[in-house]
């Protein structure tokens, strides 16, 4: 009873009520989670709760269910390709914004930041209108260049923020060392940004896998991604089979949430 | 063949490092350059396209325009068309609920976060973290799951004798509701415990040392400073869910119209170009406005730190 001595009332209540809220919220944040994955593991065929049973079959069905398996596979390309572009043109554009010498560091950065604060929808109806004037229909290609560009902004971030917080003294000595600027960039100053870029990799490549704003308007007619594929799927079966893809996605979400706290710490994530 | 390895080796870098260190030395825009030419390519001038398309008449044959013409009646027609009123009215007001719930649910856990010790942190940041890196269909699904007429929610309270009538929740403009604020709920969070990680801790001690009680600073010492985390969460709540269409499609059912299924429609299904570039710049500019004026209020209720917090 530590907690009450010495507080008022109001104090008592109002700070209960605050805390009672969070708690609220961080409950409402992963029941659902829990329930889907409950869900997966149920044995009936459509959605119901409490689950009767215990069975994987949703699991087996998710990998033999052919257009969700081909799906799976082309988000996997988009979001490598996307993790890609993304640290080629981001991590270059982070050192000049950081190192640049030249008028408009400051412009750089806010004209890299203009498409991601554009909502997806009407980035990706501009490129598909774009894209058909030039002769360019969807493709997974075309789907790939434009999340890039909506999202390479978070690889610049990321990037910068952590460019800011070397040590410029670390590539001094490498100069006096008598490194060229090559030399020290891929022995000193690279290393050093190696996590920032792998937090980077990891959201880029999750946008990549998931965006729908953007790919529902620029993906190939064939290849369609895991986000458009899952939202026909939700919206005309009611089988757990999209339990399962989200218990596989939960899973590897675990898996990045463990890369990226052990290369940078969780608590870096905001920065 | 001795001479020339040593040769090699005392010479200064080779023809391939010297391109190199001009280019990467940092100092010049060099390194930037394939950025920006691809951002060009891929977003300014589309959106440039998208302009002129909504303000001209045009026609197109063989994916070519072959003749363009200035012209406000895309523009005046949508303006002057109801369903357009209603339909971004609509996602305006899901938006700014949304946004408000968000701030509502999400402020405690960021006080939460800044008074709890070590474990109290590190499971609320993998809590808001988590969903970010899974699907936002799969996490809408949930809401299908719990809301649904044999869902969660309907069993537990028909069980429980609270109801003798399954609930209709589903295709609701409350399911639309509950589904946005959960899954938009850690994009407002994660700024908050940023800015607020952010401020010396002795702020808070000297207000209880100075007999505060905790309401109170948090009241007059935490709120004022988390302004700025405020602004940013708010404007990324609002910008993505009054441009999103996952969740108004799958808990809204097929009639639940908002801007972006609007445009959706117009754009894929109906193919009508102006209708669907003149919504795209309505969207882009109503988004805007709603930023502009968050940006003020968060200018005009930053107090103390003006200038240090972004």
């Amino acid at each position: 009873m530590k907690w009450f001595r010495g507080r008022s009332l109001v104090d008592v209540v109002g700070i209960g009520l605050v805390l009672a809220v969070a708690v609220f919220s961080l409950v409402l944040l992963v029941a659902p989670s829990i329930i889907v994955v409950v869900i997966s593991f149920d044995t009936r065929a459509y959605v119901t709760f409490p689950p009767a049973g215990f069975t994987l079959r949703w699991y087996k069905a998710v990998f033999e269910h052919g257009e969700l398996v081909e799906a799976m596979l082309n988000s996997l390309q988009v979001g490598l390709t996307v993790t890609v572009l993304c640290i080629v043109l981001g991590v270059p554009t982070a050192l000049a914004c950081v190192r640049g010498r030249f008028r408009g560091t400051t412009a750089l950065s806010v004209f890299v930041l203009v498409p991601h604060m554009v909502p997806g929808i009407v980035l990706g109806v501009a490129v598909l209108f774009a894209g058909a004037l030039v002769g360019v229909s969807p493709s997974i290609w075309l789907q790939s260049i434009s999340i890039t560009v909506f999202i390479v902004a978070v690889m610049v971030r990321t990037v910068q923020s952590r460019l800011m917080r070397l040590d410029p003294a670390l590539e001094e000595a490498a100069a006096n060392l008598r490194a060229t600027p090559f030399q020290s960039l891929r022995t000193v100053t690279f290393p050093l940004l190696m996590p920032a870029i792998l937090a980077g990799a990891v959201f880029t490549f999750v946008e990549g896998f998931d965006n729908l704003s953007v790919a529902i308007f620029t993906h190939g007619f064939r290849d369609r991604p895991l986000p458009v594929e899952l939202l026909a799927l939700v919206q005309y079966t009611s089988s757990p089979i999209v339990a399962a893809v989200s218990g596989v996605q939960i899973v590897l979400a675990i898996a990045a949430l463990v890369v990226v706290s052990t290369s940078i710490g969780l608590d870096k994530v905001n920065e | 063949m001795a001479e020339a390895a040593i040769h090699r080796r005392i010479t200064p870098p080779g023809f391939g490092e010297q391109v190199a260190d001009a280019l990467l030395s940092g100092r010049g825009i060099w390194p930037a350059v394939p950025a920006i030419v691809v951002l060009t390519v891929v977003a300014v001038i589309p959106f440039a396209i998208l302009l002129s398309l909504g303000f001209s008449d045009f026609e197109i044959s063989r994916g070519a325009i072959v003749s363009q013409t200035f012209s406000l009646a895309h523009l005046t027609n949508a303006l002057t068309d109801p369903l357009y009123w209603i339909t971004f009215q609509r996602s305006m007001n899901l938006a700014l609920s949304t946004t408000a719930l968000c701030l509502l649910l999400g402020y405690p856990v960021a006080y939460l976060f800044l008074t709890g010790g070590r474990w109290t942190k590190r499971l609320i940041l993998v809590l808001t973290i988590a969903p970010l890196l899974t699907s936002g269909i799969v996490r809408t699904y949930a809401w299908l799951v719990i809301l649904g007429g044999r869902g969660v929610l309907n069993s537990a309270l028909l069980q429980t004798g609270l109801i003798d009538q399954a609930l209709r929740i589903m295709n609701t403009h409350w399911a639309v509701l509950i589904g946005m604020v959960q899954i938009h709920l850690p994009v407002m969070i994660l700024p908050l415990i940023a800015v607020m990680s952010r401020h010396d801790s002795r702020l808070v001690e000297a207000s209880e040392n100075l007999g505060a009680s905790r309401i109170g600073t948090l009241r007059t010492v935490i709120l004022p400073l988390s302004v700025p985390g405020i602004g940013t969460g708010s404007a990324l709540v609002f910008t993505l869910t009054y441009t999103t269409f996952v969740v108004p499609q799958i808990l809204g059912g097929g009639n639940y119209l908002n801007a972006a299924t609007m445009i959706y429609e117009q754009v894929v299904f109906s193919l009508e170009w102006s209708k669907g570039s003149v919504s795209s710049l309505i969207l882009m500019v109503t988004c805007l406005i709603v930023l502009v004026a968050i940006a003020l209020l968060t200018n005009h209720f930053t107090k103390w730190t003006k200038g240090h917090d972004a």
